[in-house]
């Protein structure tokens, strides 16, 4: 069981890093909300499983419903992330704000 | 110049950390903070309130004049808003959308107008179509984070929240409403009037219990003297009290936030913003 909790949360914990070096690294606004609406839903996804099972170790009633309500918050940021994203890149483009291409095309 | 700014920025920052070193360390029972009357909350606020979040004992019950303040200032900074902001001169301009061909009509002169109804629908000078998206997914979150929002208040004196972030939630939800439809949505549903009337009744209620508890024979916010107009065991009286007083918070948070939200992004006429 424990196996599985560890392998859950460093699954999640590298996307959080892949997600957070994404947004350093990428080159302009669009690209940049990828690795942020993408990588965070999945890694919450993998982190709050993971806690969900290591909540698990008495199977009881109650713990149970706390691993229930654990999949809610997933439920709820796995809802509210890409559409947050979605609304940004959409404010982006009618604002106007061109995307990037590499250098040698521009000009 | 930069140069200068950097080395100020430095030379502040390194004294702020110097200053630092003087602080008493994290849990530090003999810290100032924790000598006064921090033991006497922790050891007898249940005794005393049978609370069991004594954050919200202290903040209501042994400090419930500050708190009652607190909430006024939040009406008095809707107040405020309102009184800056609101205008209620008609616009020169109107525009209308003639509803069953989509044409969008504009008014130059300010005396003649459109009757509203099944034929014309008003139409703001900025308008774009709400995405689906996002009114699909705020019509199905709303309700949840006003669920959520009620159950902050209503479990304020047993866990962690009450009466400012349960208003909060609530109030940015209706926000939310204004932000994924437009505003013209959320001021249909709720009444301007409305609103002025809530962000009064809360300030009202938390005054009031203060008020009925003088004419029970207490002092101002004494909650134990309400045993006899609440049901259930006199112990847990003044977990009621608390009760009581941070609903009338919430219900003044929740709308003064959306007070100040409407007039700031309509430019206080209350018909198209954001």
């Amino acid at each position: 069981m424990n196996i599985i909790v560890i392998a859950l949360l460093v699954f999640g914990l590298f996307f959080f890093l892949a997600g957070a070096i994404g947004i350093m690294r990428m080159p302009d606004f669009y690209s940049r909300l990828h690795p942020a609406g993408k990588l965070d839903t999945l890694a919450t996804l993998a982190m709050v499983m993971g806690l969900a099972v290591y909540n698990l170790n008495q199977i009881t009633l109650g713990t149970i419903l706390i691993s229930l309500k654990m999949f809610l918050i997933v439920f709820f940021v796995s809802l509210a992330s890409p559409t947050a994203t979605h609304t940004i890149v959409d404010a982006g483009m009618r604002a106007g704000l061109r995307h990037w291409t590499k250098k040698k095309q521009r000009g | 110049m930069r140069v200068i700014a950097f080395i100020i920025v430095c030379l502040t920052g390194a004294l702020l950390l110097y200053g630092t070193t003087e602080f008493p360390d994290w849990g530090d029972p003999k810290s100032p903070a924790s000598l006064h009357v921090s033991n006497y909350y922790i050891e007898k606020t249940y005794e005393d309130t049978h609370a069991p979040n004594f954050v919200t004992a202290v903040v209501t019950d042994y400090r419930g004049f500050d708190t009652m303040f607190e909430t006024a200032v939040i009406f008095t900074a809707g107040l405020g808003c309102f009184l800056l902001l609101r205008d209620f001169r008609e616009k020169k301009e109107h525009y209308y959308q003639h509803i069953p061909t989509g044409v969008i009509l504009h008014l130059k002169d300010e005396k003649k107008s459109l009757p509203v109804g099944k034929e014309f629908g008003y139409m703001d000078k900025e308008w774009v179509p709400p995405d689906l998206i996002n009114k699909t997914v705020c019509r199905i979150l709303i309700p949840f984070i006003q669920i959520y929002a009620l159950y902050v208040v209503a479990h304020g004196d047993y866990s962690p929240g009450g009466g400012f972030q349960g208003g909060v939630i609530f109030g940015s939800s209706l926000i939310l409403l204004a932000i994924s439809y437009d505003l013209k949505t959320l001021v249909k549903r709720i009444k301007e009037r409305l609103l002025g009337i809530f962000a009064a009744l809360g300030v009202l209620i938390y005054a009031g219990t203060g008020v009925l508890c003088l004419f029970m024979g207490g002092n101002f916010l004494d909650y134990g003297k309400l045993a006899p107009l609440l049901p259930g065991h006199s112990d847990h009286i003044r977990a009621y009290g608390m009760l009581v007083v941070e609903i009338g918070v919430g219900i003044a948070v929740m709308a003064v936030m959306t007070i100040i939200y409407i007039n700031i992004v309509s430019e206080g006429r209350h018909d198209e913003g954001l």
